[in-house]
């Protein structure tokens, strides 16, 4: 193997801007510290505040006021994509994302969209404490009108973010910290290392796991971003170590929910675990699982299993934040205390 | 030995690619000469050598390595080289994302390959390789070799199960007259009508080795090719004995009535308690594979049902309480059609137990101390020291709570109260109870007491339970039961005997065995 071959995830978002850049004279990016040599804190947009210099801006650090400007060039027919250097800062453009962006369009009666795309990592599991660590996109989940996307590192990437500028809605791009250093892990002849990939259709796939060709599963455990490494290694641990055999619905699209997939996979199985890296209480997962039970009812032989990080803040140290957030024995645990699982 | 570390770069940064090695695994490098590039999110980084010697490289190209992870020896002397060779490369750290790739073969798979000693590399399959993947080239492979190259037991793991003595018995020891081994065949009746000592003599007269004080009861039938009973055996009224060609049973094992044994071959250990109605066979049991080994001491209760057409083993104390039900083979439809059809080994290991009415399906395996609770259903193995329960049979916890020193000396003074009061409730002359550092009462002249630690100063005669084997010779007269050891020390009589079975029902075996209650005072 080559280090060739293996390309990061950030390296990945990283090229897709430049290609963005190169063919879209509409397109700028404004963020925080985001111009080079440093690049972003993660060094998403390294390169490309010294190839267009004029279109990447550098801004203070005032998320609310960011929100409200990007929000004012989208509505001016520019195409801008708004870095936001860790998720926990959403939390300061509320007013302006659900008051104003996901809005304008129907109170302006469609003369006007707005296409903006806002990009930020959540994710714990680094040790930056409380509020550096959340995945708080379950907070967009009851906004109307704008899209979230969650990008894993089995997905392409490049696509989902080309896609997001070119959608006339609003987009949250959701990253991940720990997805950025990990390779990107594409389907190559419909599969991922021993896993079987079907890749769904539409702008923001979801992605749908087998370890045994899609034959009898004992579960579909539905996850998206940050979360799908540990689910992966979840079910490859229970294929391994009990030859319990799930499905992984690796969504892309988290709002508006599409679950045909994980309804599909269901149907298969007749059991659902829902894995997300935020906290439980009205998460993703709680929306997935009444959704589920309104539509699958008559699939589902047992009741929807939800894993999710503990309802807390993250603490710093990292053994705590370990313990707060969901692991792998976790997913592990529930599929097996699914009934009729464990032969 | 020098080590090579990733050294953290960047305070978001988790992992680096190892991108390269500028030098081959196993050369000599110079102090400072860079070994690799690495890149991070901030940089490429190359990695410089920390002194000079041969380096022995952790990792392959092209891998994520976490920060702060060894990725590399520099071995100064060969000795270092050697002792990276065999210690180290043992605990090789996997590479940081081994998801999905190292192991593709599954747990089962690798078991049951090493078991019938496969290649894995001949299953050519995209994906994991599961057991189900391992039967089909195990049935591939038998179907192309000779029939009689497959042992009767190949593939069954005899680790945790001690088989009796008997298992290993030579062709010639207690072989039939062939003409009379056909003609209790062909006429069963007259065999069954003789009277026990009859029996004894006839079996005798015709090459079996029949022990001293076996007793066959009224309306049995004991016949094989070749047949071992050993002193003290005792079958009770119409045990139907048949196997095709072993049957060896060890000393003062006994069974209640009814006993019906037939399989092919039986081995069965010494000091085995079988109660009534107990069946062995079933369908299949004249199989080439129908062998039944009971370990030393092991329990079987009333009516308890074990079918033999595959190879049943059940090792030393186990215990298979009443109606608990082995079955090595299912019936059905057609396995051609995908439905189930098993033929399959079932394996308990020492000491495990089998609760009331359990059932354990055919290619199971209870691990040695585990317990099946009563009217669970075994369809998978069950590890060794597990409580399992249910249907289908889940692990819950420990079989067994390690107890505390004083929760020990607690229980053995508590049973010197059981034991009194149990003497007493026989109509037994017993004294009060003594309380002291020896706990104690007396019967029939005798002292019975339970002392932690066993220094000697009881008068003779005496038996005294202890938690630990006596500090030098019991004294003359003075028995020491040590309950953990589970050891006898010196000799007693009827007192001994009797307290010797007080323990027994306590689950306390005690050696020298095998051991049979011919009564006394309890």
């Amino acid at each position: 193997m080559s280090a060739t071959t293996q390309r990061r995830c950030v390296q990945v978002l990283n090229e897709a801007l430049h290609e963005l850049f190169a063919t879209r004279e509409d397109v700028v990016l404004l963020g925080e510290d985001v111009l080079d040599p440093y690049g972003g804190a993660f060094k998403v947009t390294q390169g490309l505040s010294d190839a267009y210099p004029d279109r990447v801006l550098t801004t203070p650090i005032s998320e609310a006021s960011l929100f409200g400007v990007a929000a004012g060039m989208a509505l001016r027919g520019r195409r801008p994509i708004l870095e936001i250097m860790f998720g926990d800062f959403i939390a300061l453009g509320m007013d302006q994302i659900v008051n104003g962006i996901a809005k304008f369009r129907e109170m302006y009666d469609d003369q006007v969209t707005v296409p903006l795309v806002v990009r930020t990592p959540m994710g714990g599991r680094r040790g930056y404490g409380p509020t550096h660590s959340q995945s708080l996109e379950k907070l967009l989940l009851g906004v109307p009108n704008v899209c979230v996307v969650a990008a894993s590192e089995c997905h392409d990437l490049g696509a989902l973010l080309v896609h997001a500028v070119e959608d006339e809605r609003p987009v949250f791009f959701i990253e991940n910290k720990l997805m950025y250093g990990r390779p990107s892990r594409r389907p190559e002849d419909g599969h991922i290392g021993e896993l079987a990939v079907r890749e769904a259709g539409g702008e923001y796939p979801a992605l749908t796991f087998s370890g045994n060709a899609f034959d009898d599963a004992s579960a579909t455990v539905v996850t998206y971003g940050g979360m799908l490494p540990v689910v992966l290694d979840a079910v490859t641990e229970l294929i391994l170590e009990h030859e319990i055999f799930c499905e992984v619905v690796a969504l892309s699209q988290l709002l508006p929910l599409d679950l045909d997939p994980v309804l599909e996979s269901v149907a298969r199985t007749g059991a659902l675990v829902t894995a997300e890296e935020g906290t439980l209480t009205a998460g993703v997962g709680a929306e997935i699982a009444a959704r589920v039970s309104e539509l699958a009812w008559s699939d589902l032989r047992r009741p929807v299993r939800r894993v999710a990080a503990r309802d807390g803040i993250i603490p710093s140290a990292r053994t705590l934040e370990d313990a707060m957030l969901p692991r792998v024995e976790d997913v592990i645990d529930v599929v097996l205390a699914l009934e009729g699982v464990r032969s | 030995m020098l080590e090579i570390v990733l050294t953290r770069e960047d305070a978001n940064t988790e992992y680096a690619l190892l991108a390269e090695w500028l030098v081959p695994d196993r050369s000599q490098v110079e102090q400072g000469q860079p070994v690799c590039v690495v890149e991070t999110t901030k940089a490429t980084v190359e990695v410089e050598s920390p002194g000079a010697g041969t380096i022995a490289q952790l990792y392959d190209e092209g891998v994520e390595v976490e920060l702060g992870a060894v990725i590399a020896y520099v071995a100064e002397s060969p000795d270092e080289l050697a002792r990276i060779d065999t210690d180290v490369a043992e605990e090789r750290p996997s590479p940081a994302k081994a998801a999905g790739g190292e192991r593709k073969a599954t747990r089962k798979a690798l078991e049951l390959a090493e078991r019938y000693g496969l290649d894995l590399s001949a299953i050519d399959k995209r994906g994991f390789i599961t057991e189900r993947d391992v039967e089909e080239l195990l049935v591939q492979q038998v179907a192309t070799a000779a029939p009689e190259a497959r042992p009767l037991l190949a593939g069954i793991s005899l680790e945790g199960v001690t088989l009796p003595a008997s298992f290993d018995l030579d062709d010639a020891t207690g072989r039939l007259d062939p003409s009379f081994v056909e003609s209790v065949r062909q006429d069963p009746a007259t065999f069954v009508a003789l009277p026990p000592h009859e029996k004894v003599r006839a079996l005798r007269e015709h090459g079996a080795v029949v022990g001293e004080g076996v007793e066959l009861g009224e309306g049995s039938l004991v016949i094989a090719p070749q047949v071992v009973i050993e002193d003290g055996v005792r079958l009770g009224p119409r045990a139907n004995v048949r196997c095709e060609e072993l049957v060896a049973i060890g000393e003062l094992s006994q069974f209640g009535a009814d006993l019906e044994l037939l399989c092919r071959r039986a081995v069965v250990g010494r000091g085995i308690w079988g109660g009534r109605s107990i069946r062995f066979g079933g369908g299949g049991h004249r199989d080439p594979w129908a062998v039944l080994a009971i370990g030393d001491l092991t329990f079987v209760g009333d009516e308890a049902f074990v079918n033999v057409c595959r190879p049943v083993l059940l090792g030393r104390e186990v215990f298979l309480t009443m109606r608990s039900l082995i079955v090595t083979h299912n019936i059905g439809h057609s396995v051609l059609e995908g439905f189930e059809n098993r033929f399959a080994p079932v394996v308990i290991e020492d000491r495990a137990q089998v609760g009331l009415g359990a059932v354990v399906y055919a290619g199971c395996r209870i691990g040695s101390e585990a317990i099946v609770a009563s009217n669970s259903y075994v369809t998978g193995d069950v590890p060794a020291g597990a409580f399992a329960i249910g249907v289908p049979a889940k692990a819950t916890g420990k079989a067994r709570h390690e107890p505390s020193r004083g929760r020990q000396v607690e229980l053995g003074r508590r049973m010197i109260d059981d034991l009194h009061e149990l003497l007493a409730l026989r109509g037994h002359d017993v004294s009060a109870i003594e309380d002291g550092e020896l706990r104690s009462f007396e019967v029939e002249g005798t002292r019975v007491g339970f002392v932690a630690s066993f220094r000697g100063g009881v008068d003779p005669p005496a038996v005294v339970l202890t938690l630990e084997r006596p500090k030098g010779e019991a004294p003359a007269g003075v028995a020491v039961l040590d309950l953990l050891g589970r050891q006898i020390y010196g000799e007693g009589g009827v007192v001994l005997d009797s307290v010797r079975e007080f323990c027994r029902k306590r689950g306390i075996r005690l050696e020298p065995g095998p051991w049979s209650y011919r009564g006394g005072l309890i």
